[in-house]
């Protein structure tokens, strides 16, 4: 069931999620079609979520952006940034001294390498921030190597949270403490609780099929309807968990499951590639750990069991579902 | 990526290998599915090359006991000179290599039938004789073939109404070389709406030809008219009649009839699926590989080509995935997983994929929902009045196996 709904103010509207946006060329979206959008999110009693570019709007679009109840996602970059519910780095240098606010939640978009080789950089943010969120931007890239690399990495952030949590501070990092917190799968929900309104008045899965432009992967299939027209997913029972083999099984509850990425790597919504699969049960195995590591400091999430399993691909123990 | 596909030796289990030597043919079927035939794509000899080289040095990704190598076209037997050149070093790799598949090998033909007289077809037949199954399709009596199995033009084209020029003699004329060479072999016949009436004649032509196994499906695709089950449905059980009253049954098959169809099936214990796609690899001529020829763009009316890899770079195993983890359930909707007559209701992934509202290979075509009622209403008429026939003449139900011919077909994709 649809909740939210992702309203894309500009053609350079910042990526928060793997994929990069490919549009470089400034397009609002028109007065006319915020407001149609607004009253379609209204309609259906969906909560929107603007997504901003660098640029400040122009002042004629304030009125209507406030004229419902909102969410903000802006880059690090736009000039309005301490008015954001969603601050994004799409670049970690953007991080160094950077004034932190509480109750917000930010997101790091960062490739491997940059991950790899910023990983103090990260730790030392973790603290300042209520909920950090890292998002990888080229997981489909991870080799075996990486797998290790990105093990120790998740390590090192794992002692950081366990002498915070120690120290009675409960800051959250997605990779790590989304897991302990989690009895289900919660994963980014593209067409299926959220649609995205796109610069150009049509509905999308998600801002990467309008974003993006590879030939692969884009299809027609992913434009989900219009204004006029309203929504319409094409394939929509694909989109929901009952229907993607590997993941209705699995436990990895934090993972994005990005749709996209999907698409991208195996060609189908989906499926997840091995390596999207890898790398989110290299985070709740850690995860699983710290829950043990912190309940050594004290009580905390009675409740909460995470199995220890001997995979990290689900695809390789099929058979045995 | 580690090899975490094939990570076993899979007992009795087969590989299909399929080269695509030729998106030509002599002929302009009209229910023919592969909508971009053309004269111009022929397997490069270098690019089979290095899809063997590929295949034969990556044994720990084909673990399969052993291998069948299908060459298909338009007509494969277009290229016989690349196919003895290719099947040469396929055999010699495989001993140089010491891999497990020599002398576990088969190389299979699906043919048109008009070249298999030809000097070098029958020089390669005399060769690889041993490891070789050659299927030639002829669709039943004169009428019935040479309504879709029609000539192309000279230059390549379907022809006109008026100028459509059958090819049963070009390929009955064939029919006793191939059954002595290949004696027991089985046809494939394909029924689309237009031949419907043709079923029962047909089948009993095969038979006159001294062709005892006939296999027969009806395409996949949404091409059935309103009324077409009915009339299917009239002609299936008058070759039930036929068969059982002219005691066909000892000796021959039609894979139309068989015992194990139109049962519920089992949402847990029966949810794999049918068809093979993505456990079979295809190349073509521009070195891409595919889970299946069904997935190549000559094959697709209304998708993109479904490629997993190539000769250069392999195969990108993560877009087998979806293949490798699709059931029965989840690509099925939910009046077919309710389905009381689901048993033997067959697809293809490929025509799946091509129907589908968005590319994906999770969206079941049910274009023959009604032709598989037809189809499992006329099994019953069958296999009743055949166990009656047997009672009355003394044979039990569990004597009747020894008296009743029984396909071993799997539906074709």
């Amino acid at each position: 069931m649809l909740q939210y709904l992702m309203i894309l103010l500009d053609d350079t509207s910042t990526s928060y999620c793997h994929y990069n946006n490919k549009k470089s060329e400034s397009k609002l979206i028109s007065i006319e079609d915020l407001k149609a959008g607004i009253f379609f999110g209204m309609t259906e009693n969906l909560m929107i979520q603007y997504v901003y570019p660098s640029h400040a709007l122009p002042a004629e679009y304030e009125d209507v952006l406030e004229s419902i109840d909102h969410s903000k996602i802006m880059p690090a970059d736009n000039p309005n940034v301490d008015e954001a519910d969603v601050v994004v780095f799409n670049d970690w240098k953007q991080m160094e001294g950077f004034s932190y606010s509480e109750g917000v939640s930010y997101v790091l978009r960062i490739n491997k390498s940059d991950l790899f080789e910023q990983k103090v950089l990260i730790a030392d943010t973790i603290e300042k921030t209520t909920k950090l969120n890292v998002v990888i931007t080229d997981v489909e890239s991870f080799c075996d190597e990486d797998f290790d690399t990105y093990k120790g990495v998740l390590q090192l952030w794992s002692e950081k949270l366990e002498k915070l949590y120690a120290e009675g501070k409960s800051p959250l990092l997605n990779l790590l403490t989304d897991r302990m917190q989690l009895e289900e799968m919660n994963n980014c929900g593209a067409g299926e609780s959220n649609i995205t309104l796109a610069p150009d008045g049509k509905f999308y899965v998600c801002p990467a099929f309008y974003q993006t432009n590879s030939d692969t992967i884009i299809s027609p299939a992913f434009k989900a309807g219009s204004l006029e027209e309203g929504v319409h997913v094409k394939s929509s029972q694909l989109y929901k968990l009952d229907h993607a083999p590997l993941c209705r099984k699995c436990d990895a509850f934090h993972c994005r499951r990005c749709v996209w990425l999907n698409r991208k790597t195996t060609l189908e919504v989906n499926t997840p590639s091995h390596e999207q699969c890898v790398v989110a049960h290299l985070e709740r195995n850690p995860s699983r750990q710290l829950l043990e590591n912190i309940r050594k400091h004290g009580q905390f999430l009675t409740q909460q069991e995470i199995k220890e399993i001997d995979y990290l691909d689900p695809f390789d123990v099929k058979e045995e579902w | 990526m580690s090899d975490y596909i094939y990570s076993y030796r899979e007992s009795g289990s087969s590989k299909n290998i399929t080269f695509i030597v030729t998106k030509d043919c002599q002929l302009a079927c009209k229910y023919c599915y592969l909508v971009g035939k053309n004269a111009k794509e022929r397997l490069p000899w270098e690019v089979a090359k290095k899809a063997i080289d590929y295949v034969l040095n990556h044994e720990q990704d084909f673990q399969e006991e052993s291998v069948v190598w299908d060459f298909i076209g338009g007509e494969p037997f277009l290229e016989i000179d690349l196919i003895d050149k290719i099947c040469d070093y396929i055999k010699t790799e495989m001993f140089r290599l010491n891999h497990h598949w020599f002398n576990s090998f088969r190389f299979n033909f699906s043919t048109n039938g008009i070249n298999y007289d030809s000097q070098k077809v029958q020089e390669f037949i005399k060769k690889n004789r041993q490891h070789l199954s050659i299927g030639i399709t002829i669709d039943g009596t004169r009428e019935k073939h040479d309504l879709n199995r029609i000539w192309k033009t000279k230059d390549g084209f379907s022809p006109k109404p008026e100028e459509e020029k059958g090819s049963y003699n070009d390929v009955v004329r064939n029919i006793p070389l191939w059954q002595e060479q290949f004696p027991g072999t089985g046809t494939k016949v394909t029924i689309s709406s237009a031949d419907i009436k043709y079923i029962k004649e047909s089948v009993l032509h095969l038979y006159s030809l001294g062709i005892h196994e006939v296999n027969i499906n009806v395409v996949f695709e949404d091409v059935w008219e309103e009324g077409d089950d009915k009339k299917f449905e009239e002609q299936l059980i008058q070759l039930a009649d036929a068969i059982i009253d002219g005691e066909f049954y000892t000796d021959y098959t039609c894979s139309f009839f068989s015992e194990n169809l139109g049962k519920p099936l089992d949402k847990k214990l029966q949810n794999q699926n049918w068809c093979g796609a993505g456990r079979m690899l295809a190349v073509d001529a521009a070195g891409n590989f595919y889970p299946c020829t069904r997935f190549a763009q000559y094959s697709l009316r209304d998708k993109k080509a479904w490629i997993i890899g190539n000769v250069h770079d392999g195969i990108d195993k993560n877009k087998l995935r979806p293949f490798l983890t699709l059931d029965r359930c989840t690509q099925s909707k939910q009046e077919c997983i309710d389905c009381e007559v689901a048993e033997g209701c067959a697809w293809c992934q490929g025509e799946n994929y091509d129907a589908a509202e968005s590319p994906t290979v999770f969206e079941r075509s049910t274009a023959i929902c009604k032709m598989h009622k037809a189809r499992v209403r006329a099994n019953n008429y069958y296999w009743n009045k055949l166990y009656r026939k047997l009672e009355l003449e003394g044979i039990a139900r569990e004597e009747a196996d020894k008296h009743v011919k029984k396909s071993n077909f799997q539906e074709p994709c």
